[in-house]
């Protein structure tokens, strides 16, 4: 179908293009558009399995219910999937890397956890105890990578050791309890500033703070993946350690900078749960390893490395958002809708097969 | 072995995409007799007995066993027709036992359901013992070294009992005295009535243990011949016998100071004190048979093996390469033997040709996107890459423009020094001269180019000097045309 309508297309420009002329009518510049756009179109449909399913999952919920399509609700929605979608944005580099990251729910908690017992109990500033919070996630990824590479093991037994380790941390850290609380043998010197509650439930000319941060996250992880030699490494990594080591490409320096981007923004992640619920505890972010990796499967990537892309996986973390959205508009139980995500989970992933297949792209 | 042959196979025809492997190839197998399959690479040797354990489909022709036609449909299918196959490539699965090895995909089982383990431990032994081998059949095949793998490959096969056994070059990976224990075997099985097709590469093997010998050339045959008529010089005639036009268009070049200078280098197992110097502006081929050590030298050279003790120097530097990417600053380029092992299937085409040269089209780290397309549209452009499509996924790209963007890669890195292991794999004539050509461009430029190439026209025509290599020894040196092919395939086998 895609290859008729190339030749449809360039059949169309051939005569208009050997008119001898040095200034091309507009008839022929049109045409030129129309057949760029068209090729624009077929690429980025054939590569879009995910961005259909979004469209039409908008469509159909948009006539099924009339609370959906509105503005306050899509403020909502991506309010709740601001989460999911910065710990997608990082899962997807650590999984085109061939990799995987189980431990981005614990590490979450555990940066967290640090900034809110950094500012409600040690009484620092609330800059520093962001960036111990970020620092806490990105030193934790840090060290994922080192034991990963270094210790030659497999990254999903390197972050299933990871999740339950800062998990613990987590615990140990909060003495099990919320924090703030004034039940801990620390003593409480502050509630959460109001900044901090603002990075998740503030707005910004009625933008969501959390909305502005997964826009600002997944420009510069695009940026990173696309244009920078860091992105490039990855994907290589990821598609042929081998051969990529025969180029030059180091695979532990990649390995370890991926996860450590992989822990700073599951720490991002962690502080904007915490800005907006007020609040953090060390079992904050429980699963949400599973669905980051969902997110990033549903956008298309492969989860055995070497191909997909940010983007994709945006697009993944709002399905999943806008799905669990529309189906408690349509009032259906949340049990069901566990099965309706891990059918959709399967849907798109046949789909996405098939394309491939088919198209070769 | 006058009456009617067990196997016959009539007109079998295969191509490949750009290739025709099998040129209406006849050929017949008789009762208790050991066939040998002689023939350069890339001859149709290997597709031929492929063809005949099933892993291949034919094109075209009769395949006629024990009067009947056959298709041969699945290696399973060949099995039950009595057909086995002792793989080049080793298909054991390391992390099980010798005898669950043996006995994989049918291990006999007790009454119960269970699997008969004593029974099998003691089957597996006896079969080991009918090949002297002296292996724990309760070992992992992991902990078993390359030519015990090999030979417990073999076991596998007997224990199958088959009437035609296929060995595809089974003795690249044993020593002196284990390829004595199978030539031993290969005709012990003879004499019980099993008959055998043979592969091979060194020709000394050849009256050790074989009755006729068939050779093909270029994916037809040339000849059949009982063995007493096939002396050395007669095989590797008809084996080469190809006439020399413009297809290596050398220029003389005169090398400049030494860039790459090997002294000593020595790993233990693999390398014996081997000496070597690379001049600007030299091509040096390195020439030899599987095993011989060639590949071991190269990758060694490029920081992928450790070297036990030898000293390598850089333009008069000496330096120690311990990783790709320091060998790379250091200006060394390596195209693999493997094309797998240098490419990356799931990225496109212009990615893969600046893979080894991101520093030069990045800043700071950035991608500069149009530098990069315009010096992947350069070697598009020049090696004819098909389909020129940049942004083509890799893995799209049929056998023969694979190798062309790996060659790419390397050419495009800027690298003083270029290591090629098998350059023109998969490549058809046309481009081939054209490969060459820029050859004669880089070294112009000043680079030196190291060549591994089992193609012998090849290197003749293009090294400006040759190293024959055997076991891991540089045999013999000459400069070009001092040599001829026979003279060279006698200097390593």
């Amino acid at each position: 179908m895609g290859e008729q309508r190339k030749k449809l297309s360039t059949t169309k420009n051939n005569p208009k293009s050997t008119i001898p002329s040095r200034v091309p009518s507009v008839a022929s510049l049109m045409s030129q558009w129309i057949s760029m756009g068209g090729e624009v179109i077929r690429k980025n449909l054939l590569k879009g399995g995910p961005i259909i399913a979004l469209l039409f999952l908008i469509i159909y919920l948009a006539f099924a219910s009339p609370y959906f399509f509105n503005l306050s609700n899509f403020l909502n929605i991506t309010r709740q999937s601001s989460i999911n979608a910065i710990l997608a944005i990082g899962q997807t580099m650590v999984i085109i890397g061939a990799g995987i990251d189980l431990s981005v729910g614990a590490v979450l908690a555990l940066s967290a956890s640090m900034s809110a017992v950094a500012v409600s109990y040690w009484g620092l500033n609330l800059a520093v105890g962001i960036l111990l919070g970020l620092g806490t996630g990105a030193l934790t990824g840090f060290i994922t990578g080192v034991i990963i590479t270094k210790g030659r093991i497999p990254d999903f037994v390197a972050t299933l050791a990871m999740m339950t380790t800062a998990r613990g941390l987590a615990l140990i850290l909060t003495q099990g309890l919320p924090v703030p609380s004034h039940f801990t043998a620390l003593k409480l010197v502050g509630y959460l500033p109001a900044g901090l509650i603002w990075l998740g439930s503030g707005n910004v000319l009625g933008v969501p703070v959390p909305a502005i941060v997964i826009v600002v996250i997944t420009i510069l992880g695009w940026m990173v993946m696309t244009r920078t030699t860091l992105g490039r490494a990855i994907y290589a990594v990821g598609g042929n350690r081998e051969a990529a080591r025969i180029s030059g490409i180091s695979y532990v320096r990649t390995k370890i900078i991926t996860y450590t981007i992989m822990g700073l923004l599951a720490g991002v992640a962690g502080i904007v749960l915490t800005g907006r619920l007020n609040s953090a505890n060390a079992l904050m972010g429980e699963g949400a390893e599973l669905q980051s990796i969902a997110a990033v499967v549903i956008g298309g990537t492969n989860l055995f490395g070497g191909e997909g892309g940010v983007v994709g996986s945006l697009i993944g973390a709002f399905i999943m958002g806008i799905l669990g959205n529309g189906l408690n508009l349509l009032n259906v139980s949340a049990f069901w809708q566990r099965v309706i995500l891990g059918l959709i989970i399967i849907g798109v992933v046949i789909f996405d097969q098939w394309r491939r297949r088919r198209f070769a792209v | 072995m006058s009456e009617k042959p067990l196997l016959r196979l009539e007109a079998i025809d295969k191509s490949f995409p750009g290739v025709h492997a099998l040129d209406h190839v006849d050929f017949d197998l008789y009762k208790g007799e050991t066939h040998i399959l002689l023939g350069e690479n890339g001859a149709g040797k290997s597709t031929l007995v492929k063809i005949l354990s099933g892993s291949l489909p034919k094109d075209s022709g009769r395949i006629i066993l024990r009067g009947k036609q056959v298709e041969i449909t699945s290696p399973y299918h060949a099995r039950s027709l009595g057909i086995g196959m002792v793989y080049q490539e080793l298909s054991l699965i390391p992390s099980l036992s010798v005898a669950e090895n043996i006995f994989l995909g049918r291990l006999p089982k007790s009454r119960f359901f269970f699997v008969d383990w004593p029974g099998i431990y003691k089957k597996a032994q006896q079969i080991l013992k009918r090949l002297n081998l002296n292996i724990d059949p309760t070992v992992p095949v992991r902990h078993l070294s390359l030519a015990e793998q090999q030979l417990v490959e073999i076991a596998k096969v007997l224990s199958l009992n088959e009437q035609i056994l296929l060995f595809d070059e089974p003795t690249s990976a044993l020593s002196e005295e284990e390829r004595q224990q199978l030539f031993n075997l290969v005709n012990e099985l003879r004499e019980r009535g099993i008959s055998i097709i043979y592969i091979s590469h060194h020709l000394s093997e050849v009256p050790l243990v074989g009755q006729r010998v068939t050779v093909l050339r270029d994916g037809k045959k040339i000849a059949t011949l009982p063995v007493n008529e096939a002396d050395e010089d007669t095989i590797i005639r008809m084996m080469v016998g190809r006439e020399l036009k413009e297809q290596f268009p050398k220029e003389e070049t005169s090398p400049g100071k030494p860039i790459l200078k090997v002294q000593g280098l020595e790993i233990k197992g693999a390398l014996n004190h081997v000496d070597f110097t690379l001049h600007e502006g030299e091509i040096v081929g390195i020439f030899g048979l599987l095993g011989a050590g060639c590949t071991t030298l190269v990758r060694a050279l490029f920081g992928l093996e450790k070297i036990d003790s030898g000293k390598i120097y850089i333009n008069g530097r000496r330096v120690t390469i311990s990783s790709p990417e320091k060998a790379i600053g250091l200006g060394l380029g390596y195209l693999t033997r493997d094309r797998k092992d240098g490419l990356i299937h799931p990225m496109s085409v212009v990615s893969n040709i600046t893979l080894a040269s991101l520093k030069g089209i990045s800043q700071l780290g950035l991608l500069k996107h149009r530098k990069e397309r315009q010096v992947g549209e350069k070697y598009v452009n020049e090696l004819r890459i098909h389909p020129p499509d940049l942004t083509r996924k890799l893995m799209y790209l049929s056998g023969g423009n694979q190798q062309k963007v790996a060659l790419s890669k390397w050419l495009c890195s800027g690298s003083k020094i270029l290591i090629f292991d098998e350059p023109t794999r998969g490549i058809d004539v046309g481009t081939k001269a054209e490969i060459f050509q820029l050859f004669n461009q880089l070294t112009k430029e000043g680079v030196g180019i190291l060549m591994i190439s089992s193609e012998l026209p090849e290197i003749l025509a293009m090294a400006d000097r040759i190293f024959a290599m055997r076991r891991g020894t540089v045999t013999a040196e000459y400069r070009r045309g001092e040599t001829t092919q026979e003279k060279l395939l006698k200097s390593v086998s």
